[in-house]
């Protein structure tokens, strides 16, 4: 683990235990959004669409995000596979990732991104009521804290199996 | 302090078994509750780190998805699950409290430096447990947890408790059955030693100690037996032998006596006659000699008889002391004290032979004086007659052994001839009349006294 990701753990850390995420500037917001997709997969089962060699995240919508994946696929591997992060402009390349993180600046519509996915695509999205309308996970605040809210037929209809462990701390949201 | 040679066999016994078996039992319960609190300790330590690795997998998440609310709703389970958890506490990597637990009505925790580095420390009263949490092979934060160890406490007092009933308990039995079993060890010892006791303090030998047992003490008393048994028989061959000595010494030694007498009377002419007294002198010597013997000997198969009549002491008194002047040139004899009138019932002839003996003793063993003095006191039961001299005394540890037979006194330092048999023969006559006879004695000269009951005394009345 490199210098580089231990500080940007404890920055994440830190940050989160001061609290009001309001307060923070978008750019430790989008770092502690990133370390949690990044312990999202440490509890999703892929199943069948476990790729090979890479493991791809995309972004739609211009978000700092990006620059908090790079920084953690720069140190990190997921399921012993290299990250590789891209920013989407072009619709057809959301069936290429194995995760798709719909930004607040994303400019398509919901429904039109969510019937590009492929089966085995994990949906993150971070406005309100995006859950209930078919992501995965949709990063909400509560209290000043980061919380996740997640779909889980939304999860089981991209054929992926999420941990109980992170379920427990999900806010669980049934309509589709 | 007591020695332990003091005590008695029988207590050593009894002591003896009731000290080991305490000792045993002592250590048994030790090492019995030792290793119960132990065993009751692992597995605490081991119920509790498992419970802390649980706690700690169980948390993972939140660690990592920043949520202590459900860390903490998860360690408030802790108040039904085990109460005995007073605090938990689960810290992030950097050692920061991420979520915390405490017992309502405790305060508040902190680690304490006893767990620093382990994984489990006791204190007195608690238990700490510290477990790392580990994800992805790389440790995200610690769980804490304090428990209190009543029911160990409790546990302990109640081994300890159950341990000093046991060995009360165990204390009394060994006692009863050290009572009961040390009797047929000690009780046969102690008949031996009675005997002995016995037999050392009136010298006779009665009969052999029975005993029916086939060990060493057995052994021993047989062995006692069988030696009481051949003394008496030496003893028993030894007073034929003086009694047929002496009275076979005895009658050439009359004819003797006759024939030098006769002699005596007939020869004028010196230095015959001289020669003659002198046979006759050594003749007299030997024949008192004899007569003691044979005086022991009757006394020892019960044949002396007396020959009970009345008499005049005063009178009796001045023959004697004129007899014994007559034959001393060194010593004068004295009489002190008023007359006593009085007639006594008694062997005037073994009377005489007490007081002849008494005085001639007085002037053997006062060497260089000059005076032996016989005094005389009269009470209303009886006479005391006290013959006085101031020659070498008799030692403290001597005054009672000098009445028994043979006994030659060891610390003086004067040769003086004898069997050592007058003072024996003295008591004999003496404890015979009722009376008493005893010796007083402080270093210089020696007081011989014995005493004669009056003829209005019952005990003489009654023989």
């Amino acid at each position: 683990m490199n210098l580089l990701f231990k500080r940007f753990l404890l920055v994440v850390l830190a940050g989160s235990f001061t609290g009001n995420i309001s307060a923070q500037n978008a750019q430790q917001e989008a770092n502690l959004k990133a370390a949690f997709i990044y312990n999202f997969t440490k509890y999703i089962d892929w199943g069948p669409y476990d790729r090979d060699s890479i493991f791809v995240i995309g972004v739609v919508g211009d978000s700092p995000i990006i620059e908090s994946l790079n920084a953690i696929a720069a140190s990190s591997r997921i399921n012993n596979k290299r990250i590789i992060t891209k920013s989407i402009s072009n619709p057809s390349e959301i069936s290429n990732c194995d995760i798709v993180f719909i930004s607040k600046k994303c400019r398509m519509p919901l429904n039109y991104i969510l019937s590009k996915t492929r089966p085995g695509e994990l949906t993150i999205s971070e406005q309100p009521g995006f859950a209930e309308a078919g992501t995965a996970f949709n990063f909400v605040v509560v209290n000043n804290r980061l919380k996740f809210e997640a779909n889980l037929k939304a999860i089981s209809s991209a054929g992926l199996k999420a941990g109980s462990q992170l379920l427990k701390l999900a806010i669980i949201v049934d309509k589709y | 302090m007591v020695k332990l040679n003091d005590i008695s066999i029988r207590n050593k016994l009894i002591l003896m078994q009731v000290f080991t078996s305490v000792i045993v039992f002592g250590i048994v319960f030790g090492v019995f509750i030792i290793t119960d609190v132990n065993s009751y300790k692992q597995r605490k330590v081991d119920s509790m780190i498992s419970l802390a690795k649980v706690l700690g997998t169980n948390s993972i998440s939140s660690i990592q998805f920043q949520d202590p609310e459900a860390a903490r709703v998860m360690l408030e389970e802790l108040r039904t699950v085990s109460p005995e958890i007073v605090h938990a506490e689960i810290t992030n990597k950097e050692g920061q409290v991420f979520a915390s637990y405490s017992k309502p009505g405790t305060n508040t925790f902190a680690i304490p430096a006893v767990l620093h580095g382990k994984h489990y420390a006791f204190t007195d009263q608690q238990l700490f447990v510290s477990n790392p949490i580990v994800s992805n092979k790389e440790v995200i934060g610690t769980v804490y947890l304090e428990v209190q160890l009543t029911e160990l406490q409790q546990i302990i007092q109640y081994k300890y408790e159950l341990a000093f009933i046991l060995l009360l308990v165990a204390l009394v039995f060994s006692f009863l059955i050290a009572v009961l079993v040390q009797g047929y060890l000690s009780t046969r010892l102690l008949k031996l030693v009675n005997a002995v006791i016995k037999i050392r303090k009136t010298g006779e030998i009665t009969k052999a100690v029975e005993d029916k047992g086939r060990d060493e003490i057995a052994t021993l008393i047989q062995a006692f037996n069988k030696m009481m048994e051949e003394i008496e028989e030496s003893q028993k061959k030894k007073d034929e032998f003086i009694g047929i000595a002496s009275h076979e010494l005895k009658t050439p030694l009359t004819s003797i006596k006759g024939y030098v007498e006769m002699l005596d009377m007939m020869e004028q002419e010196q230095p015959k006659k001289q020669f003659v007294q002198k046979t006759l002198g050594n003749i007299n010597k030997l024949e008192r000699l004899v007569k003691d013997l044979l005086d022991v000997s009757k006394i020892q198969s019960g044949q002396l008889q007396l020959e009970m009549k009345e008499f005049d002491m005063d009178e009796l008194l001045n023959e004697t002391m004129n007899a014994s002047q007559m034959v001393s040139e060194t010593h004068k004899i004295i009489r002190k004290g008023a007359l006593l009138n009085e007639m006594v019932y008694g062997d005037r002839q073994r009377i005489e032979q007490v007081l002849l003996n008494l005085l001639s003793n007085a002037i053997k063993y006062s060497p260089g004086e000059n005076t032996v003095i016989v005094e005389t006191e009269k009470t209303e039961k009886e006479l005391i007659i006290k013959i006085r001299d101031y020659g070498i005394g008799v030692a403290p540890e001597e005054q009672t052994n000098i009445f028994e037979r043979f006994y030659r006194s060891n610390t003086v330092a004067v040769h003086i001839s004898g069997f050592g048999l007058g003072l024996y023969i003295c008591r004999d006559i003496i404890n015979r009349h009722y009376g008493r006879i005893w010796v007083e004695s402080n270093g210089k000269g020696s007081v011989f006294n014995f005493s004669l009951p009056l003829k209005h005394s019952p005990s003489i009345q009654q023989t």
